[in-house]
């Protein structure tokens, strides 16, 4: 149901046209605006806090819709991420504007002096998405051997404007001293930290992947189904072929291992679901880029063509959040160190949220 | 095409964890695991695992089976396969064979065999492959002659595995001369015992040196009418279907996960290297995500769903998977390894480089599969 209408919502207002014109302007008000009134940015927020309600499972849904249709907008940041971060701690979610949260990036500064009536914040973050277009920037900061979560202003902030290879917006924030009023700081709660924080970011991306892949598939499908080459649709050439189930395989790996993975979160998601997830897709993102980009021709290789924009994605998606190097590596050091008895009743947990 | 994510039920999952204390008594520590399902032949241990009612579990009760589902036998299949237990007597029979009696069969024919079947006793090899017929299954030339009470069978069966210790194998032949442009009429499915005058079974020595492989010989070997599976002339769809049962389970993925268990173990703890932990991570990710497909399909197989795509799309992924967990193992452990010396890791390593070809070949090449998936994704 919320899938079936917000994917009503993305036919309308992000066509490719609409996707290509974002990608000069680095965002889609309307479609903001329609996401919004909807509710949907804050899936998985509690309605108790100002969000919509629903679970991760929800938000990873509506963030696999938003995949398939290259969505220029902070749909992952807003709720899983910085929705999350602010209602943990009992901050308001903003009104005026976009929500974005920072994911704390190795080479970020943040530091929180004073206290409560002279908060104080000076801080350095990178790649935040759409952080110049956002009203907020959430974040984590240390405070005196605790943790805060802090709304921060971006108003206050000097941005230095970046982007992914999508040309999604990915700028870099500073703050300089700048005062925080008491209601935008709150003391981080038992759980809410950089790790919970990196793992809801990586099923996020994760999520938009499996959607971007889906519908790599089926355009891959239907262009070879279409375009005739010696006399026949290229579809039936065997070569052709071998590259449409990888396509689907990958796609199906992607989502299955991001549909177990979302909806075993109870409420947090589990380090091996994501990091298996992440992962997964981060190399499905790869091998089906690479064969939907040597089944179309040089047509996928045109700007206009919806392709690429679903590919750009992908090859940035992969790295944002930990890289599927990354992932294999840290859950590779869980597993060595769990040990070898360990590692078959891990692999065979699957799904245990029905 | 569609694969749901799906949960084990509070009966299966202890299910799962019967099997493991089985398997927890029934193995020692030290044994050396098999590498899939064809990995080692002990019709002892296939005895005792039907007495605990997990060999023909799938077929109904009159016939001696237990009426549990497919994913209560995947469950079984994949805590056998990932402990490396020795199935090699009874899977054929377990997985395809007995369904294929139980679908096609006469009242007699499931009395005959399915009981032994289930009890772990009776064992099936597969004659479908010729020396000119291989991936173009409907070319083969073996055939049945009509006579009196039965038929005659000429005609030579190749990589017929286990035909030295099996019982009887299902012979897929000509009954009827091949029509132009209708190659697929005509077959049928005879079941044939290997014991039987005019078999001559003679050894097609495996890469690495086993005897696994047998070239079967027929010379006018007689087959009693009531030996016919199913009807005379469906033999191609019958087959093509009990293919289609064959694919997806997960046997298709982890025949090679023992290697990477005696990986961990050789290099588990805190010591473990960054290069070491990828392959590990990548791998154990993979693993997680391949099972959840993979256990889709028996949940759509008892939906009553025909996912014939699905299946193949899992036995193309799976099995290149499991192919590549061998040469990614082998990069990081950088050793040189031969069979019978070193460690355990060592040992399988040199058995899975040596027969992990196969795997992308039985059942459907991996080039068969993708033809037969790209057609169903297409449509």
């Amino acid at each position: 149901m919320l899938t079936e209408v917000a994917t009503g919502v993305f036919r309308d207002l992000c066509t490719p046209e609409d996707v290509v014109a974002a990608e000069t302007s680095g965002w889609s008000d309307r479609l903001w605006a329609a996401l919004g009134s909807s509710g949907f940015p804050y899936v998985s927020v509690p309605e108790e806090a100002g969000g919509s309600g629903g679970d991760v499972a929800d938000a990873c849904a509506l963030l696999a819709v938003a995949g398939r249709f290259a969505a220029p907008v902070p749909l992952a940041e807003a709720g899983l991420l910085g929705g999350w971060l602010l209602a943990a701690a009992g901050l308001e979610l903003p009104v005026d504007g976009p929500l974005t949260a920072s994911a704390g990036r190795p080479d970020d500064v943040v530091e929180l002096s004073g206290g409560p009536g002279a908060w104080r914040l000076t801080a350095r973050v990178h790649r935040v998405p759409w952080g110049g277009r956002s009203a907020r920037v959430a974040l984590l900061a240390p405070a005196g051997g605790r943790a805060c979560v802090v709304s921060a202003p971006t108003a206050a902030a000097r941005v230095t404007p970046g982007r992914n290879l999508a040309a999604e917006p990915r700028d870099a924030l500073a703050w300089d001293d700048v005062p925080l009023a008491d209601e935008t700081v709150a003391s981080a709660p038992a759980g809410v930290d950089d790790d919970a924080l990196r793992l809801r970011g990586a099923l996020g991306r994760a999520a938009l992947i499996s959607g971007a892949l889906a519908r790599v598939s089926e355009l891959t499908l239907r262009y070879t189904g279409e375009r005739e080459q010696f006399g026949r649709p290229i579809a039936r050439f065997q070569a052709v072929q071998a590259h449409l189930v990888t396509i689907a395989e990958e796609a199906q790996l992607a989502g299955l291992a991001v549909e177990v993975a979302a909806r075993n979160a109870r409420p947090e998601p589990g380090f091996f679901d994501v990091a298996s997830a992440k992962a997964v897709a981060g190399e499905a993102a790869t091998v089906a880029a690479r064969a939907s980009h040597q089944a179309h021709g040089a047509i996928g290789m045109t700007k206009e063509y919806e392709l690429g924009q679903l590919t750009r994605r992908l090859w940035s998606w992969r790295d944002e959040f930990g890289s599927e190097r990354y992932w294999n590596r840290v859950l590779g050091r869980r597993l060595a160190d769990a040990g070898a008895d360990e590692l078959w009743p891990r692999i065979s947990t699957g799904l245990v949220n029905a | 095409m569609q694969f749901g994510a799906t949960t084990l039920s509070p009966a299966e999952e202890s299910l799962r964890a019967e099997v493991r204390e089985f398997l927890a008594e029934q193995l020692p520590p030290d044994h050396r695991p098999a590498l899939g399902f064809a990995g080692r032949h002990d019709p002892g241990f296939s005895r005792t695992l039907a007495a605990r009612g997990w060999v023909g579990m799938a077929l109904p009760p009159e016939y001696g089976g237990h009426g549990r589902s497919a994913v209560e036998r995947f469950i079984v299949a994949e805590e056998l396969l990932s402990a490396g237990a020795p199935i090699g007597a009874h899977f054929v029979a377990d997985r395809q064979t007995g369904p294929a009696l139980l679908h096609y069969g006469t009242e007699e024919q499931r009395r005959r065999f399915l009981p032994g079947i289930a009890a772990g006793e009776i064992y099936f090899s597969l004659g479908m492959s010729e020396p000119d017929s291989g991936s173009d299954l409907a070319s083969v030339r073996t055939r049945a002659t009509k006579v009196d009470g039965g038929w005659t069978v000429t005609g030579t069966k190749v990589w017929t595995s286990e035909a030295h210790r099996n019982h009887f194998f299902a012979v897929l032949c000509r009954t009827s001369p091949m029509e132009e442009g209708r190659k697929h009429a005509g077959l049928s499915q005879l079941i044939v015992d290997l014991q039987a005058p005019g078999v001559r079974i003679s050894p097609i020595p495996f890469l690495d040196g086993s005897h696994h492989f047998n070239e079967v010989a027929l010379e006018d070997v007689f087959v009693p009418d009531d030996m016919v599976l199913g009807e005379v002339g469906s033999g191609w769809r019958q087959v093509t279907s009990e293919l289609a049962y064959e694919r997806s389970g997960p046997d298709r993925w982890l025949s090679t996960f023992p290697v990477l268990r005696a990986f961990v173990r050789e290099h588990a703890g805190p010591a473990v290297a960054d290069d070491e932990a990828t392959v590990i991570g990548r791998f154990a990710a993979r693993f997680w995500a391949i099972r959840q497909l993979s256990l889709s399909v028996a949940r759509a197989l008892d939906a009553g769903e025909a996912p014939a795509v699905e299946a193949a799309l899992v036995k193309e992924v799976g099995t290149r998977f499991e192919q590549d967990l061998v040469e990614a193992l082998r990069v990081a452990a950088e050793t040189e390894v031969d069979q019978g010396t070193g460690t355990l890791f060592q040992q399988l390593l040199a058995e899975a480089v040596l027969t992990s070809p196969k795997v992308t070949l039985q059942g459907g090449t991996t080039e068969i599969l993708r033809s037969v998936a790209a057609k169903g994704l297409g449509s």
